[in-house]
């Protein structure tokens, strides 16, 4: 536990360390103690669904249909990145991927696409001809396998090539097919990092070329290395620090950075929980699904805006008034937002700056938040309250004690409690339950002005809210405040330089790689918070690329219990 | 807590906790309950997926059931299907959302039930029977079955951007189209497997070669999932190899008296025929393997009671509530006959006996409407009905209440089950990734 | 001079010029005519379905009696009958030879179907002649007698057009749902010193660049923002009143609206009066009545044609001699024919963001 927490647990006093004690900020596993070295285990990824579909798009472009579903990504230590390395392949997944993968080959060989992505006209189009076939398999598959193909593979493509063609009488259609078990095969669907010993320090390993390049582009982009990067890795250069930072700074500029940026934030703030969001439509008629897709827009549009066009101070994420907003949203913030362009055409984003006054105030006094942390019918100041420590400050809160009822809170108005703030008193009298709820409610209490689809109100049930809360120790107003209290807390610091380090990583940082963490927390505080310059000396880190040997058994992991605790919560709390 | 926990654990609490959908075992029509292959010729027989759509939906208050979940007991106008309300599932509350587009009348909701978006231009999207029809009808020689049943040629089945299957509104020509002189006998028919089937197998091949390379690449924790992998790939090879072996005979295949001459159900008497004769044409059809996909349209046309003026549709908004029954009692009477037409279609579908089930068994029928109130154009608490489990891929007997949430989660859960590759389906507000896990067996 | 405020939220807009008037902005969610259909205001009963009406033109048209009994026998039975459709779409008559009925509807004879005869409807005293005036409603709502809304007399005894405020006529609702989302939304603009206080208001009625927009259940959406057309053809101003949370119109001038050329090209009203209330959920409801010119109406129904006319409107010819015959208002000079017929709408309008197309965007502040 850091210094600045320890503090924190002593301020909250002692009915609340049974909970902080449960709080574990980062995950730290242990590490290989091999060699000398500070080394982690090497991980194979299964792509992520949105790495899918970046590659997909990268490789064979924007308009090829995938036509598949995907199976459910894992959340472990609060990110899908790190949950990436412990999942596989089911028989059902296999069969999605596998239609998936016939949809996008058979796509990429029609007539619309092939003259474009094929380099080369077959001599007969009803006949086998291995050299265009070559051609084709082993610039694809250089793409798609994120390294040359062996001959060996190659040769296995292009008999299933030539034989798919024989069957089927069709050149691109067995060409297709081939192309469609590429995208089936594990080269593919999982992130393999290849390991080798490492010259510079004996005894030690670090990753081979190629696997340093997909390291660095699903770090950057979310995506698979383009062409150039598979070229530095061919000649060696990744390998070096000058080349490496010559690669760093080429993708670090790039327009595929935000991409990247992105990914790293819809995993951080569990964007990816928006597929399965919904608001009872009678209570919430202006949340419509464009609405919601909006608003999770909005707040990526916002910190990117921050972290990236502005390259400001990263915890001005909890405080920027500026921000981007559609006429569908400018009816759920209740401010005009008209249209610029002819009626009918679609709603175009406009920026827009909330008053000093107004309770709206950073990310989580947005829609995206407040909707997103609250079940179908009403507000929940625990939910959202539960979201901050886990989701700003990377604390993890235990679950409800499994026996406890919430028939008192269900009820709206029971015992004569209009507000959620009243319902809850009930829990606080309660000793199992006011432990937790005492380090929780308090911060969602701020946030009552944003009902259960964030929209702004004054009264829940005719009577009016107290929007005051609280956060270790520091009280504030409204939502504002609340804001602000994250912005000075040195732990919304720390939680953005782990998680970030564990998405890159595509693991949870062990014990040993603390002291870089320390390192790149100091560093990242002295270049004002830019995130980009974090990202920049994460992937400088030898910490990416320096790898343990290739373990006989299973790393001793922690088990990913975070996931369990989020279910139950919320089940309970629905 | 205490419970030891590991990945399949987590997994089901992340799903149990945020209602992702399960990914559903679409390779069981060619598993046993213990996970392995039957022998081809002792295989179940294929699922049938079918489509009922009827017109002007019910009265409110007068179809739902008063309970949820198992044992419902069936309301007055739904009260003719008893025989079957034990393989029917009821899903009461969802909605059409417009999203800002104008309610075309009659139009929009049949759109959004069958195709779950309003279309846009040419780029309308396809109706759920031919996704279905795509997976499970390639290998039938006829992809799907269109029927009108009161006249018209009116057809709900469309293919993306918008093209139509048609309907067959006459029995004669529908007996013609699949008994006539171009049908085979499936049983002494020479088996010829698919070329694309053949094609995909092979092509499999050059992945299953990697397996070695790649276990000895990666680390023992990962070798495990990498095993689970390669499992998952060796049943879709499996599943492959099923499809290119001779199937089953179809011992329960017969061929279908005649029929000479039966015009199109203009009047209540002959739709009433009618649709006893397409459901034994579509029995024998099934029965023969000639199709695994059939729409019924029961429409409404110009539908009339027998010496009555009104068709059924204007009298949806002429007709006075009758003070003493509280509801419109022509347009009940017309409610009444197509419950008990739809009835008799499934009791005809159940008569027709393959081995120790029947036709009924193997098939999965939808009935949707187009208005929750025709009367006043009503597009929520739509009524909604599954019959059958399809080889028992859904939980039946269930009434489920989805208040709120789109229709489209119905469509969604039926093409999972029959094996389209979806996550979701439907658009803008109609759109939805959440199947009804409830009814999923 | 601007400040929008949201009455029920502590919202108000920074004033751009000066504070002295309160604004606040509505855009028209539902519009159709107000009627109060009962059990007994048509005394010959509503009138017989279509399928009836045409049976009675076929023996006006020269059918036999047997011609007629044979179709009558067909109809029942639920069989084809070409050639009575083909003589139905073909009713008009001018000098003898067959014309369509819907674009020559004085050609078609006239079969004297009967108008709503009942005591109550909806509407406001145009003309100012009393209580006592022969034909003249109450208004259920106020209460006020001598009420002129002959619209409803004239169309108030079609199944099509019969219907309460919560039960819809199926036309007006037909109409409507055309309307609201294929021509660009109605805005009313209230302003007065202080909307909470009774006192003296300008009423604004204009129409809009954008459609209304809709929530995705259907229902209207509070607080979207719309830009004002400046087309002076759609821009009408009225002096009026606020009292107890209801606005009237004061001045009763003139209403001109472009509108849907689906129904209408134009919606024009004269000697227009208003009763507006204001909701405590921010939204508003009333009446708007005056005098409208009646052949636009018939046009609006008459684009139905053969098609609609049986599924919906019924008898579509019969509207042009019902509507011709209760016209009350401006006479031709000529003929005496009243060109204009007395009218009373029902208007819901939800709160909305309003400004002038080219005016910069107002912000907007919570106190």
């Amino acid at each position: 536990m850091s210094e600045a927490k320890m503090k924190k647990s002593r301020l909250i006093g002692a009915a609340v360390v049974v909970a902080v004690a449960a709080v574990t900020a980062v995950t730290l596993l242990p590490g290989s103690d091999d060699h000398k070295f500070s080394a982690g285990p090497s991980v194979t990824r299964r792509l992520t669904a949105e790495q899918y579909r970046n590659i997909v798009q990268d490789v064979f472009g924007g308009d090829i249909d995938l036509g598949g579903r995907f199976e459910p990504d894992m959340r472990v230590d609060g990110l899908l990145a790190v949950g990436a390395s412990q999942v596989s392949i089911t028989a059902a997944g296999m069969e999605q991927y596998d239609a998936m993968g016939r949809a996008v080959a058979a796509q990429a060989v029609d007539a619309n696409h092939r003259d474009m992505l094929v380099p080369c006209k077959p001599a007969s189009p009803v006949a086998a001809d291995e050299k265009c076939a070559r051609e084709f398999l082993s610039k694809v598959g250089r793409l798609l396998y994120r390294r040359p193909l062996t001959e060996e593979q190659l040769s296995a493509y292009l008999t299933a090539a030539s034989e798919a063609t024989r069957i089927t009488g069709d050149f691109y259609q067995g060409l297709g097919l081939s192309l469609a078990s590429m995208l089936s095969s594990p080269s593919f669907l999982f992130v393999e990092q290849i390991v080798e010993p490492d010259p510079e320090h004996k005894g030690g390993f670090r990753l081979d070329d190629y696997s340093v390049a997909a390291q660095l582009s699903f770090f950057l982009w979310n995506s698979a290395p383009d062409s150039m990067l598979l070229s530095a890795a061919a000649a060696g250069e990744l390998q070096t620090r000058r080349g490496l930072e010559r690669q760093v700074k080429r993708m670090m500029t790039s327009p595929r950075l935000e991409q990247g940026v992105r990914a790293f934030f819809v995993d951080q703030l569990r964007f990816d929980e928006f597929e399965v969001l919904a608001k009872d439509a009678a209570l919430f008629p202006k949340f419509s699904a464009q609405a919601a897709a909006d608003a999770r827009e909005q707040t990526m549009k916002t910190v990117l805006d921050v972290v990236l066009t502005r390259n400001a101070d990263y915890r001005e994420i909890f405080t920027t008034r500026k921000t981007f907003l559609t006429p569908e949203l400018g009816a759920i913030y209740q401010v005009p937002i008209f249209k610029e362009g002819p009626n009918g055409s679609p709603d175009e984003w406009q920026p827009y700056e909330f008053a000093a006054d107004d309770p709206r105030g950073g990310i989580l006094t947005q829609v995206a938040f407040t909707a997103l942390h609250s079940p179908a019918g009403r507000g929940s100041p625990t939910l959202r309250g539960k979201a901050v420590r886990e989701i700003a400050l990377c604390q993890t809160v235990p679950p409800p004690p499994a026996d406890v009822s919430f028939t008192e809170f269900e009820n709206n108005t029971a015992h004569g409690a209009s507000t959620a703030r009243e319902r809850l008193a009930a829990h606080a009298t309660v000793p199992s339950c006011s432990g937790c709820h005492k380090i929780i409610d308090p911060i969602g209490f701020a946030l009552e002005n944003f009902d259960g689809a964030g929209e702004f109100r004054t009264t829940e049930n005719g009577s009016p809210i107290d929007p005051t809360g609280e956060i270790d120790g520091i009280s504030y107003r409204d939502a504002g405040g609340l804001g602000q209290a994250i912005y000075d807390n040195p732990a919304a610091v720390t939680c953005v330089v782990d998680r970030l380090s564990a998405r890159a990583l595509g693991r949870t940082p062990m014990k040993e790689e603390r002291k870089w963490l320390r390192e790149l927390r100091a560093d990242f505080e002295k270049s004002g918070h830019r995130l980009p310059a974090l990202m920049q000396e994460i992937a400088l880190s030898d910490a990416l690329y320096r790898v343990g040997p290739p373990k006989a058994a299973p790393a001793n992991r922690l088990p990913p219990t975070e996931e369990i605790i989020t279910a139950e919560l919320e089940r309970h709390h629905e | 807590m205490s419970k030891g926990l590991n990945r399949r654990t987590v997994l089901r609490g992340m799903l149990g906790g945020t209602a992702v959908s399960v990914a559903l075992p679409f390779l069981d029509c060619f598993l046993n309950t213990n996970g392995t292959a039957l022998a081809a010729t002792g295989g179940e027989l294929p699922v049938v997926f079918g489509s009922w759509f009827q017109n002007l939906g019910f009265n409110p208050g007068r179809w739902k059931p008063a309970t949820l979940g198992a044992n419902y007991q069936n309301n007055a106008e739904m009260k003719v299907l008893d025989p079957f309300r034990d393989r029917i599932n009821v899903i009461s509350g969802t909605k059409y959302f417009l999203d800002g587009r104008p309610l075309e009348t009659h139009v929009s909701g049949v759109q959004i039930a069958t195709m779950g978006s309003l279309p846009l231009g040419v780029n309308s999207d396809p109706s759920l029977d031919t996704t279905i029809a795509d997976v499970i009808g390639n290998r039938t020689r006829f992809k799907s079955i269109e029927i009108a049943l009161s006249g018209g040629r009116q057809s709900l089945s469309r293919r993306k951007g918008g093209a139509i299957n048609p309907s067959e509104p006459s029995p004669a020509a529908l007996y013609t189209r699949l008994f006539g002189p171009e049908f085979r006998d499936p049983n002494s028919a020479e088996f010829t497997p698919d070329p694309q089937v053949m094609a995909r197998r092979s092509v499999l091949s050059a992945v299953s070669e990697e397996r070695k390379a790649v276990m000895q690449r990666v680390g023992a924790s990962d070798r495990a999932r990498l095993d689970e992998y390669f499992t998952s790939l060796r049943q879709v090879e499996q599943q492959l190899d099923m499809e290119l072996q001779k199937p089953a005979p179809m011992a329960a295949c017969s061929i279908p008296e005649k029929i000479e001459q039966a015009e199109p159900g203009r009047n209540v008497a002959a739709v009433e025929r009618n649709n006893q004769l397409f459901a034994g044409l579509l029995a024998h059809a099934i029965a023969c393997g000639q199709t695994r996909v059939f729409n019924m349209n029961f429409g409404t046309q110009g539908l009339r009671t027998p010496g009555g003026v009104r068709d059924w549709h204007s009298l949806t908004h002429e007709e006075p509530i009758d003070p003493q029954l509280g509801y419109q009692k022509d347009v009940t009477w017309f409610i009444e006959f197509a419950t008990k037409t739809f009835a008799s279609f499934l009791t005809t579908l159940d008569s027709y006996k393959e081995g120790p089930g029947s036709v009924l068994d193997r098939t999965l029928v939808l009935w949707q409407t187009d208005h929750g109130y025709a009367r006043t154009h009503t597009m929520d608490d739509l009524p909604i009905l599954t019959v059958g489990s399809g080889n028992g891929r859904l939980k039946t007997g269930l009434h489920v209440v989805a208040t709120g949430d789109p229709s489209t989660r119905v469509g969604l859960t039926v093409q999972q089950v029959m094996g389209v590759p979806l996550n979701s389906w439907g658009r803008l507000s109609n759109e939805t990734s959440k199947p009804l896990t409830d009814i999923i067996a | 001079m601007k400040r929008i405020v949201l009455a029920s939220l502590t919202l108000a807009c920074l004033p751009l010029a000066n504070a002295a008037a309160e604004t606040r902005h509505f855009a028209i969610s539902w519009f159709s005519q107000a009627t109060y259909s009962n059990d007994h205001d048509c005394s010959q009963g509503v009138h017989p379905a279509v399928e009836e009406v045409y049976l009675r033109y076929a023996a006006k048209l020269g059918a036999t009696p047997q011609q007629v009994a044979e179709w009558r026998r067909k109809i029942m039975n639920g069989d084809e009958v070409r050639d009575l459709d083909q003589l139905i779409m073909n009713r008009g008559r001018i000098d003898g030879k067959p014309v369509n009925p819907y674009t020559h509807p004085a050609s078609v004879v006239d079969l004297s179907l009967p108008g709503l005869d009942g005591k109550e409807g909806f509407g406001f005293d145009l003309d100012g002649k009393g209580a006592d005036q022969p034909g003249s409603f109450q208004d259920p709502e106020t209460k006020e007698r001598g009420v002129d809304h002959n619209l409803y007399r004239a169309l108030g005894c079609t199944r099509a057009f019969r219907g309460s405020l919560a039960s819809r006529p199926t036309y007006w609702a037909w109409a409507w749902g055309q309307l609201k989302d294929s021509q660009p939304a109605w805005l009313i603009t209230l302003e007065g010193a202080d909307l909470k206080k009774d006192g003296p208001v300008t009423v604004g009625i204009d129409r809009a660049y954008e459609y209304l927009r809709s929530n995705s259940d259907g229902s209207p959406r509070f607080d979207m923002a719309y830009r004002v057309d400046p087309d002076p053809r759609s821009r009408n101003q009225f002096k009026g009143e606020l009292r107890d949370g209801v606005v009237t119109i004061t001045e009763h001038g003139k209403l001109r609206l472009l509108q849907n050329p689906l129904v209408s090209p134009e919606f024009n009203l004269k000697d227009v009066h208003l009763r507006l209330e204001l909701k405590a959920d921010r939204s508003a409801r009333g009446f708007m009545g005056g005098y409208t010119p009646w052949r636009p109406i018939y046009w609006g129904i008459a684009g139905v044609g053969f098609g609609g006319e049986q599924q919906v409107t019924g008898d579509v010819p019969g509207f042009y001699h019902l509507l011709k015959r209760y016209a009350d208002a401006d006479p031709d000079p000529v003929t005496g024919q009243n060109e204009s017929i007395s009218a009373t709408y029902y208007i819901e309008a939800v709160p909305a963001f309003v400004k002038d197309a080219g005016a910069p965007t107002p912000q907007v502040t919570r106190r």
